[in-house]
């Protein structure tokens, strides 16, 4: 468990934390949320000590972080970098035996990660010989290796391509079923939506919002009613109190207050048109987000 | 637990520091290139000089008796070795000395004749044996029996001696400090860059933020420069071993003779000179963002360093003056100054201790300042940072209220993202009473060296060498690049 305990910082009259709050739990993935500014940078900093904070701590396990267990953690910057003319298994070594692990576990581990990553063919090559998407893999098990418990990821979705994108997922989601405790920022709010089990949204470097996904969708009392038709559209404004959000050719969707007659509402699109699918569901990630963040 | 941990982790860095230059080829380029120089510089010159010490002497018409063997004594007597060639005619040996068969003929035992200007050595052994020979063959005909010849001709043996050194003092033991102090320069100013590339290439690729997440900046600037200065150590062996191994082969330089105490504190400085400014270009490197702006943030430094270099050599001629105690004793000058006064003796036992802890003290705080200066400035990754913004950065709290709340605001946003400021009046004017103010200071300073050390052009060192690096250091605080300008 990694808890934010009123972290405040200040860069002279710029405050970029505000007692910011909350926790990120292990076995699960927590999507960091805000917009820029809001501190999401200097909050995951802190978490390495790269940040003198002018109050609160960030404690690890109940206790505060020591430099042993710092060193073990996982960290991946928003500006990526390495040593561009070092080569890529030597770097992954060193970088491994940094955190305190022996030298043939480094080994072991960072081979295991390149092969998975399908880079074992380059591991000889340097770094800067490497295309973009491969030094972000690269990047990537800089901050796995060793198997950390701790994964800490500011962005780690910006600048890959959609194929990319699922494998980061699908491997961030591995690393938290492992056990790990995995926190990431990120402002791609319908990703965070399909793979995050938590998420907490910042804004002026306070917590707005936060909590497990599914929890905080259900809790709101709003409901949308999303509807695919065949035919001509409905004449949306007979159906107060249900208001439309948006239509598109064969799509509506419609906010539905407590108390809405889902029936009625059913029945009075199938007057005019052939219903192919009718969901009634939670505020989606990024509805949330808005309305946090506009609040 | 936690130490042994940083010292791990600073010696991982060393050797990726080792491996990683040791493999790239402007390392083993310019290692090579050192080599070479170093050993063309001592073997070229013993080539040039015509048979490596064997020298080649004609002789034609009529000589005194016994002058070859007296030419070939002499020449042995000033540690020569003298071939005689014998022509018929004086036609032949003149050939012989225009195709450079021989350096000089001997014509009827009293004319030399040379292709170009006369050696001056050889002229002196050719012709002292000439007189030699006359004298000889003049006793034989005065009727003095050879022996007697002889024993009037016996050479005085005649010592001499140089007063200028002080009892207990060996010339080889200034020579072999002032090489060390030459190498020490060296060596810092080639290391110390390295260390400084090594910071700003660090931080322009932005591994530094992945690095400092899991060592303390301090470990990682110690073993950096202790990475750096083992390379810089090998180097120098190298280069030491290819010297002694040309300078054997050639066997035209003697090896002075040092003193063991000299040398150990000599090695020991020069330990503590190269560590002192490595880890002053580390911390100034940890100002800049990349690469280009080395010269921006290490100026004074470099400024600073011929200086101090320079005084040393002036202290030599002086070293038990007050002026050569204080640069003995202050810090940046002291690897630079103290074994100078150790090897002129001019030391009490205590001096060179005392000024060692003084050194190892300002390591240490340097260390200590550059891990601070190094953890802040790595958020930052505009221009050049001011040193007062990374110091702003370290010290918790607000910074002081600005009389404008707006441009307090923007001063911030500016100061926290560590951009340059532009200056206001107050800072433009503040600006002209400091210059005005160094410039009496440095005026004072370099009339009072003048006067002390009764030297114009030491003066002038001084006052502008003060100057110059307070004017820089003015600038780093700021932050600002030059002159200022006004924007209002």
């Amino acid at each position: 468990m990694l808890d934010f305990d009123g972290l405040t910082k200040r860069f002279g009259r710029l405050t970029a934390l505000d007692g910011c709050t909350f926790a990120a739990r292990p076995g699960r993935l927590t999507g960091f949320l805000g917009p820029n500014g809001a501190g999401k940078t200097t909050a995951m900093r802190a978490v390495f000590g790269l940040v003198e904070l002018d109050a609160g701590t960030v404690r690890w396990r109940d206790g505060p972080v020591s430099a042993a267990e710092r060193a073990r953690f996982g960290y991946m910057p928003e500006e990526r970098g390495l040593y561009p003319r070092m080569r890529v298994r030597d770097q992954l070594v060193y970088l491994g035996q940094l955190c305190g692990s022996a030298a043939r576990d480094v080994g072991r581990s960072v081979d295991s990660w390149l092969e998975r990553l399908g880079l074992a063919a380059r591991a000889a090559d340097r770094l800067d010989a490497l295309s973009h998407g491969n030094q972000q893999r690269v990047q990537l098990i800089a901050a796995l290796v060793g198997e950390p418990e701790l994964l800490v990821l500011d962005e780690p979705f910006a600048g890959l391509d959609p194929i990319a994108m699922d494998a980061m997922g699908g491997l961030l989601s591995d690393v938290a079923a492992g056990g790990a405790t995995v926190l990431f920022s990120s402002h791609q709010l319908d990703l965070v939506e399909d793979l995050c089990q938590d998420v907490v949204i910042i804004e002026h470097g306070r917590v707005v919002l936060a909590g497990e996904l599914a929890e905080l969708r259900t809790r709101v009392p709003q409901r949308f009613v999303d509807i695919r038709y065949r035919g001509p559209a409905p004449d949306w404004s007979q159906l107060a109190p249900v208001e439309l959000i948006g239509a598109r050719d064969g799509q509506a969707r419609l906010r539905a207050g407590p108390g809405t007659d889902l029936a009625a509402v059913l029945a009075r699109v199938q007057d005019r048109a052939d219903i192919v699918s009718f969901a009634y569901q939670p505020p989606t990630l990024s509805e949330l987000f808005r309305e946090a963040v506009a609040a | 637990m936690k130490g042994r941990q940083g010292v791990r982790q600073g010696w991982l860095v060393t050797r990726r520091e080792l491996r990683e230059r040791a493999r790239s080829r402007a390392f083993l380029a310019s290692m090579a290139l050192m080599v070479v120089i170093v050993a063309a510089m001592l073997i070229v010159p013993a080539m040039l000089k015509p048979g490596g010490g064997t020298r080649d002497i004609g002789l034609t018409g009529r000589a005194p008796a016994g002058l070859a063997a007296t030419i070939a004594g002499q020449a042995h007597a000033a540690g020569l070795k003298a071939r005689i060639y014998r022509y018929a005619h004086l036609a032949a040996g003149e050939q012989a000395v225009r195709q450079g068969h021989v350096e000089v003929l001997v014509s009827a035992g009293q004319r030399l004749e040379w292709q170009g200007r006369a050696d001056q050595q050889l002229k002196a052994v050719v012709t002292g044996a000439i007189q030699l020979a006359v004298v000889r063959e003049r006793a034989a005909a005065a009727g003095i029996r050879p022996e007697a010849a002889a024993a009037l001709l016996a050479p005085v043996p005649v010592s001499s001696v140089e007063l200028g050194h002080v009892a207990g003092r060996s010339p080889a033991d200034e020579t072999a400090v002032i090489v060390m102090t030459g190498i020490l320069f060296f060596c810092i100013t080639i290391f110390g860059a390295m260390v400084l590339n090594g910071v700003l290439e660090e931080k322009g690729s932005r591994v530094v933020e992945v690095l400092l997440a899991r060592i303390p900046a301090r470990a990682l600037l110690a073993g950096k420069i202790a990475g750096i200065g083992l390379l810089g150590l090998a180097q120098i062996a190298v280069t030491a071993l290819a010297a002694f191994i040309a300078v054997t082969a050639v066997g035209s330089i003697d090896i002075p003779a040092i003193r063991g105490t000299v040398l150990a504190w000599a090695v020991v400085w020069f330990v503590l000179g190269y560590a002192l400014y490595a880890t002053l270009y580390g911390a100034l490197g940890s100002l800049g963002s990349r690469a280009e702006d080395a010269q921006a943030v290490a100026g004074p430094v470099m400024v600073f360093l011929p200086v101090a270099y320079f005084a040393s050599f002036f202290m030599i001629a002086q070293p038990a003056s007050a002026a050569a105690k204080a640069i003995s004793y202050f810090p940046l000058t002291a690897p630079f100054a103290m074994p100078g006064r150790i090897a002129m003796g001019a030391t009490a036992w205590w001096e060179p201790v005392l000024a060692l802890a003084l050194s190892l003290a300002t390591i240490i705080g340097l260390v200590q300042l550059a891990g601070r200066l190094y953890t802040n400035a790595i958020l930052h990754s505009g221009p050049a940072l001011s040193l007062k913004d990374a110091w702003r950065n370290a010290t918790a709290g607000p910074a002081p209220a600005h009389p404008h709340a707006t441009k307090a605001l923007h001063h911030a946003a500016r100061a926290a993202t560590g951009r340059k400021t532009t200056m206001t009046t107050t800072d433009l004017s503040s600006h002209r009473l400091l210059v005005t103010v160094l410039t009496g200071i440095a005026l004072a300073l370099g009339v009072t060296v003048a006067v002390l050390t009764s030297d114009v052009i030491l003066g002038v060192i001084a006052g502008f060498g003060f100057f110059s690096v307070t004017i820089m250091m003015v600038r780093l605080w700021t932050g600002h690049p030059g002159p200022p300008v006004e924007h209002h």
